[in-house]
């Protein structure tokens, strides 16, 4: 057979080209591309201030200035959305902090998740995530600012997963969190995108993130430095230079 | 005494549900509402409204001014709280104030609502009819104030507890960004939970209404007492608040009754100003959020 | 002197013409003359509550209290004890200056809406009390209080139009020399950023209580020649009605400065009288222009009537002073400028910092790296006096400041850059950077107030200063704008030149080429460079790599709170942990 190139070849999810923005006054994107395909775990990476978060807050519409470039979702144009419009088309931002419900138990956090979809299979989802979270099931009375970290942080991916998502954006999951925690929540997120929801993962700990990711992108001063495979990058010396400054001894 | 504990509670209860809304309010916007009492007196007069015009009865003047007060705190939530807030949390302050001396002299302007002070029709039989429980005289009107009350808080508690709009207000208040990135849409939210707040005043200068008198300059001592109560009780507990404006209605009346008028208000006051400074979470309160 | 109070000044002439031209329609008109004569004594009170609210952003409905106090000072002291007007009204003020420290203390505690509750029932209770003091009358007031004689002349009807007129704008003159000096440039920093105020070396606490004695000082003024011109002085009058007129005066009239405080006055005076019949219609009109002015002219009427320059009109003579100083930068003594010993900081249950120790050299320039929430920035507001710390010392030029409030940190000779910028929004870049120049200043309240010689002459010398910053760090051209229009990378050098303007010895800088770009990253890294060979000690924290590793001496290294690693550049970009730390390890 001759092998149709074109059906191998899948629409990208998430679609972003030339992206420049920042916060008032203040440039902090410089021109991104990247794209996310479906299923697809990809992961941004970079040190600090590079931008990562920054480019999170973008695709989701919340606190920053676009200032030029296009962001396109399963075909949607998302620059001019608001942010209860990106999620309802399926794309859900975990923020850093996680911003959860504070005061409310876990498993109003999580229902509370479903706000924007089709509220009737509400009951099968949260049966779905306390599965895949065994822990929130055994806590769901409690209030959420009483659960540890790891539990807050599979709290707040568990409430985003409650709406469905086609792309769930995570922003430094692993922060404040110990090693072990921050293995399940990599393996969870594996799990995830092999059930078919594409993640886009932001995140400092590069190793950790490229033994999980299938692509990654490094971003530094506001741009793509890096991007590859996650077999490509692993391998590539740039990588700890952009870290780290300067070559390595 | 006991006399005096009934009638505190009774006024205590109007003071409970403005301590409530401003609650509500602080949750919603961060500030807090000045003009609650003034609304709690225009509620009052809306149900004067219906009883007067459409001729209902006050039950459903009670619905009606409700409503009414709904709506009301949509308009007060888009027109004034909204652009205001973009002066900060000064402006917005200053911003309700002004929103009292519209009430205030404004509430006189509209037809029917300036004549002197009045009563509305008891809730049932007459306003004077009273029953004796334990050597204690109660007005009938008093139960149906501390009855009504009661409904309010039951419908609050299960609209913040139990359904699922009312949890995402909550959620909202609670933390916005959080809010936004499920997808609630914050400023209707916040709108919805003004209309609630005032709402809550109408209702509650409603209730009142068969006992005390409906219009009048009252507001600003209503909102005063309601604050004190809020601070007492704990600006930030609903529970608090509630608490709180009984508290101050009880003392308010046993002070009244031991000592000369004037001396009862600047007492209430120097209770504020002392809940402020050493107890500024309140009774109820969990942190002290006083500052920034 | 502050630019937006230059326009101030400019209108008070004019607005002294219409008292004068008024005054003399008023001559035949006792009912013009009464409204002109109200006017000027809620001026007075207005212009004490246009600083406080304005110029340093306290909020206060209990102003009333203190107009009742100067009121019933008066009242008593010439009635019942038969004094003349000038000791009892000089009384009166004094009292009032004193239960406005008392409050001020008081209000510290409080902001917001919390501030505004604290001082309305601080207006309640002296109501109260007033309503139930026998020996001042209880609610019937006191009455039968005389006229004011001052020589042969008794102050009622015509005269003391002029006389109350000539208080009003002498108050007024008074305090724009107040807000014109070095006491006017401490509130304005503590209005826009508190945090950084503190740390140029203003003392808030003290400058907000001195707020608060000021505006009640006034409107204890104000009380006293009410008293002595209406003839009785009744609780009701004095309760918190007045207070709320007073802010609403102050709101419409506009805020901060001396001009918005009289037409406010003026105009809630006349509408008072003229609107005598229409009282409801008026008060309503107050209600929504209250309200309009905090949504669409936030600076009062007074910002209406100004030709607010966004820029204005440069200064001539800023470019011949491109003098470059030649100085050494010592630290005192001879111990280490900076000397942290097992410090530790705990947020609840979080852990930020935990037993960090290390020396600073003199005149080395060490940088501070470490992940996202390693506990830099907390370790900074640990050696500057913000927030207590849990455990340790911290020895600043051989003086133990643990627990030292951040303005006395300041003043040992510590500079300090925020993260996120922190300038003096409504302030040109040169007064941002005169701002910084403030612990090196001697001045007094009273030498500002009374617009002494000496005041001027300080006031020259701080601007001296302040321009051979900017020349040094090329900011003349922007030396007028306004800081919050600045663009990102100017924000942080003018931050920058108002930290070293008062040539600190130690200079702590918070992510100072967060945000830059490449050409400006190469400017900072000059400006770091010759503060440190000046001899100023740097500890920096930064996220750019490059520029760490290219400009520091030293580096030390933050996780979760450790230090995990101190040294040369080139060790430590090899240490391994260092690397585990930035780019974690395999699974």
């Amino acid at each position: 057979m001759s092998g149709d190139v074109l059906d191998e070849r899948e629409l990208p999810l998430l679609e972003v080209r030339d992206l420049r923005a920042g916060y008032g006054a203040l440039e902090v994107l410089r021109g991104v591309e990247l794209e996310v395909l479906p299923g697809e775990l990809v992961a941004v990476l970079g040190p600090n201030g590079a931008g990562k978060t920054t480019l999170l807050r973008t695709i989701s519409r919340t606190a920053t200035t676009l200032r030029g470039g296009t962001i396109a979702f399963d075909g949607h144009d998302l620059a001019r959305a608001s942010t209860e419009r990106t999620v309802r088309l399926g794309c859900l931002h975990v923020p850093e902090g996680r911003q959860l419900f504070t005061d409310l138990s876990v498993e109003d956090n999580l229902r509370l998740g479903a706000y924007s979809t089709d509220r009737r299979t509400i009951a099968a989802d949260l049966a779905s995530v306390y599965e895949r979270f065994p822990r929130l099931a055994d806590r769901h009375g409690q209030i959420a600012f009483s659960l540890s970290g790891g539990e807050q942080q599979m709290l707040a991916i568990g409430r985003a997963l409650m709406a469905k998502p086609k792309l769930l954006m995570l922003d430094e999951p692993s922060t404040g969190l110990a090693p072990q925690i921050v293995e399940q929540i990599f393996t969870i997120v594996s799990e995830l995108t092999r059930a078919g929801t594409a993640v886009l993962l932001v995140e400092q700990n590069a190793f950790l993130t490229l033994a999980h990711a299938d692509r990654a992108y490094v971003m530094e001063g506001g741009a793509i430095a890096l991007e590859g495979t996650a077999a490509e990058l692993r391998a590539d010396p740039r990588v700890q230079s952009i870290y780290l400054g300067g070559a390595t001894d | 005494m006991m006399q005096l504990i009934v009638a505190g509670l009774t006024v205590g209860s109007g003071y409970a549900l403005v301590a409530l809304g401003i609650h509500i309010i602080l949750r919603a916007t961060r500030i807090v509402n000045f003009a609650q009492g003034e609304f709690t007196v225009v509620g009052g007069l809306f149900a004067l409204t219906f009883v007067q015009v459409l001729h209902v009865s006050t039950w459903f003047a009670l619905i009606g001014a409700s409503v009414c007060g709904f709506v009301l705190g949509l308009v007060f939530e888009r027109l004034i709280l909204r652009p205001a807030g973009r002066s900060g949390e000064t402006g917005l302050t200053i911003a309700t104030i002004g929103t009292v001396f519209i009430l205030l002299y404004g509430h006189a302007l509209i037809p029917g609502w300036g004549s002197l002070p009045q009563p509305l029709p008891a809730f049932t039989g007459d306003a004077s009819d009273v029953f004796t429980l334990g050597g204690v005289t109660i007005g009938v009107q008093s139960l149906w104030v501390f009855a009504l009350l009661l409904v309010a808080l039951a419908a609050m508690y299960v609209f913040a507890e139990r359904t699922y709009y009312g949890k995402a207000i909550r959620a909202a208040a609670n933390n916005p960004l959080g809010a936004r990135l499920i997808g609630i849409d914050v400023a209707s939210t916040r709108a919805v939970s003004v209309g609630i707040a005032i709402a809550l005043a109408a209702y509650g200068g409603t209730i009142l209404g068969p006992i005390t008198l409906v219009g009048g300059a009252a507001g600003v001592a209503i909102s005063i007492k309601g604050f004190v109560g809020a601070i007492v009780g704990g600006l930030e507990s609903p529970i608090g608040c509630v608490a709180g404006g009984l508290i101050v209605g009880v003392v308010e009346k046993l002070l009244e009754g031991r000592l000369s008028y004037g001396v009862a208000d600047p007492i209430v006051y120097s209770l504020l100003l002392l809940a402020l400074l050493f107890f500024p979470q309140g009774l109820f309160g969990r942190r002290a959020a006083v500052r920034d | 002197m502050i630019a937006r109070l230059r326009a101030d000044a400019r209108l008070l002439p004019f607005l002294a013409a219409i008292v004068v031209v008024f005054g003399l329609f008023a001559a035949k008109s006792a009912t013009l003359a009464q409204a002109g004569t109200y006017a000027a004594i809620y001026a007075i009170a207005a212009i004490g509550l246009s600083l406080l609210l304005g110029n340093v952003r306290q909020i206060s409905i209990g102003q009333a209290g203190f107009f009742g106090i100067g009121a019933y000072a008066v009242a008593y002291c010439t009635a019942v004890a038969g004094w003349p007007f000038w000791p009892a009204a000089a009384l009166g003020v004094a009292l009032a200056a004193v239960v406005g420290l008392a409050l001020g203390f008081v209000a510290l505690r409080f902001t917001g809406h919390y501030l505004a509750m604290a001082t309305l029932a601080f207006g309640l209770i002296a109501v109260g009390i007033f309503h139930e003091a026998q020996p001042l009358g209880g609610a019937v007031g006191i009455s039968n209080v005389p006229y004011a004689q001052l020589g042969g002349l008794t102050l009622s009807g015509y005269p003391a139009y002029w006389f109350a007129w000539g208080v009003a704008l002498l108050a007024a003159l008074l305090t724009l020399n107040l807000l014109r000096g070095r006491t006017g440039r401490a509130f304005e920093t503590i209005r826009n950023d508190e945090l950084a105020a503190e740390m140029v070396g203003v003392q808030t606490r003290r400058y907000k209580i001195v707020a608060f004695a000021y505006a009640g000082a006034l409107a204890g003024l104000a009380g006293a020649i009410y008293a002595a011109y209406l003839g009785i002085v009744v609780p009701d009058a004095v309760g918190v009605p007045l207070s709320i007129d007073f802010l609403l005066m102050v709101v419409l009239g506009g805020s901060g400065g001396v001009s918005g405080a009289l037409i406010g006055a003026a105009l809630i005076g006349f509408l008072d009288i003229a609107g005598h019949q229409f009282e409801n219609w008026r008060e309503v009109a107050y209600g929504v222009l209250v309200v309009g002015v905090v949504i669409g002219a936030p600076g009062g009427l007074v910002s209406l009537l100004r030709r607010a320059p966004k820029s204005p009109p440069r200064d001539a003579r800023l470019s011949a002073l491109a003098v470059s100083r030649d100085r050494r930068i010592e630290a005192p003594g001879d111990g280490p400028p900076l000397d942290v010993r097992g410090v530790t900081k705990r947020f609840g249950g979080l852990l930020a910092l935990d037993d960090v120790s290390f020396v600073l050299e003199r005149g080395r320039l060490t940088s501070l790296i470490g992940p996202n929430g390693a506990g830099k920035t907390t370790l900074f507001n640990a050696i500057c006096g913000v927030g207590r710390l849990t455990g340790g010392v911290v020895w600043i030029g051989g003086r133990q400041a643990t627990g030292w409030p951040s303005h006395r940190i300041a003043a040992l000779g510590v500079g300090r850059t925020f993260q996120n910028a922190r300038l003096f929004g409504e302030m040109t870049v040169l007064e941002n950077v005169t701002a910084g120049t403030f612990r090196t200043e001697r001045g007094s309240f009273a030498a500002d107030l009374l617009g002494l010689p000496a005041t001027r002459r300080a006031e020259r010398a701080a601007l001296e200063r302040a321009r051979a910053t900017l020349a040094e760090l090329g900011l003349e051209p922007i030396a007028h704008t306004y800081a919050k229009d600045l663009p990102f990378g100017d924000r942080r050098r003018v931050e920058l030149a108002r930290a070293v303007a008062a040539e600190p010895w130690l200079l702590l800088v918070d992510e100072p080429a967060a945000g830059l770009n490449g050409h400006e990253r190469g400017t900072l890294h000059e400006d770091l460079l010759r503060l440190r060979d000046a001899g100023t000690t740097l500890l920096l924290i930064e996220h750019d790599m490059r520029l760490v590793m290219t400009l520091s001496d030293r580096v030390m290294v933050l996780k979760f709170g450790r230090m995990i690693a101190d040294g040369t550049p080139a060790v430590v970009r090899s240490n391994p942990e260092v690397i585990a730390a930035y780019l974690g390890t395999g699974s």
